[in-house]
């Protein structure tokens, strides 16, 4: 599946970009949501919950571009 | 991309039960070099490319193709958030700067060693933050992934300069697209 709402082949500012993370997105205090993920040097699925179950998570999303 | 700092960040802070991970999303300026993800393939390639350019030493984690994860976390293109030992969300910054994350990581830090002896008991709290903004390196980024990113790009600041400009005499210069719009800028638009 493509995806390409979410992954646009055009980069067009949304006004709704803030709003997305400023009031739908968890809040500070709120417990994490987990979903799962695949690590890129091995292929392996993993549950983000995983990331914080003995240490602190410090969570960086981004790009290459 | 505060890349290389994070990357000094996660160094210092790994002997401190700190796992710090990047979460590799969508393109947020695709390009000719680097196009948007039409299968899990394009964005390994890309996030092997990335991985390789910015020489990240973190775990780094794709979301699926949907982005799930990063819908749910709000789809910012540049977010960090620091989760407590057990699942608490701790911190949720929109824009990723060094200073900012370390001062965040130092006071988790201090709560999660002293809560007990100091009965702390957690609050929601809210506040702002600031970063200075590296334009040059920016548009060297822009330019990396190719002429439809910059071009993009510049369209964008063409159609809503003002916007994206967010000037406020009374407020003052903010990110775009990384803070809340005051009544009188939100009824503009």
């Amino acid at each position: 599946m493509s995806s390409p709402g979410y992954n646009y082949s055009e980069f067009v500012a949304s006004v709704e970009e803030f709003n997305d993370f400023a009031v739908h997105a968890p809040k500070a205090t709120m417990r994490a949501p987990s979903f799962a993920l695949e690590e890129l040097a091995t292929g392996n699925p993993m549950q983000m919950s995983e990331l914080w179950r003995s240490e602190i998570a410090l969570i960086e999303f981004g790009s290459f571009t | 991309m505060a890349a290389e700092s994070m990357e000094r960040l996660a160094d210092q802070y790994a002997n401190r039960a700190v796992r710090s991970v990047f979460i590799y999303t969508r393109e947020a300026h695709p390009g000719e070099n680097y196009r948007h993800h039409r299968s899990m393939d394009d964005k390994r390639a890309n996030a092997r490319a990335f991985v390789e350019h910015s020489k990240i030493r973190r775990q780094v984690l794709l979301d699926d193709l949907q982005g799930t994860a990063h819908r749910a976390y709000g789809m910012l293109p540049n977010m960090t958030w620091i989760v407590g030992r057990g699942g608490m969300i701790h911190y949720k910054s929109a824009w990723t700067s060094e200073a900012d994350v370390v001062d965040a990581l130092e006071s988790v830090l201090d709560f999660q060693a002293n809560r007990a002896k100091n009965q702390w008991v957690v609050f929601y709290s809210e506040r702002s933050a600031w970063s200075r903004r590296d334009m040059g390196q920016f548009k060297a980024g822009l330019e990396r992934a190719g002429p439809q990113a910059v071009a993009d790009y510049q369209r964008m600041l063409e159609s809503n300069k003002a916007a994206r400009a967010a000037p406020s005499e009374d407020i003052g210069p903010r990110i775009p697209g990384n803070y809340y719009r005051t009544e009188d800028e939100a009824g503009k638009r």
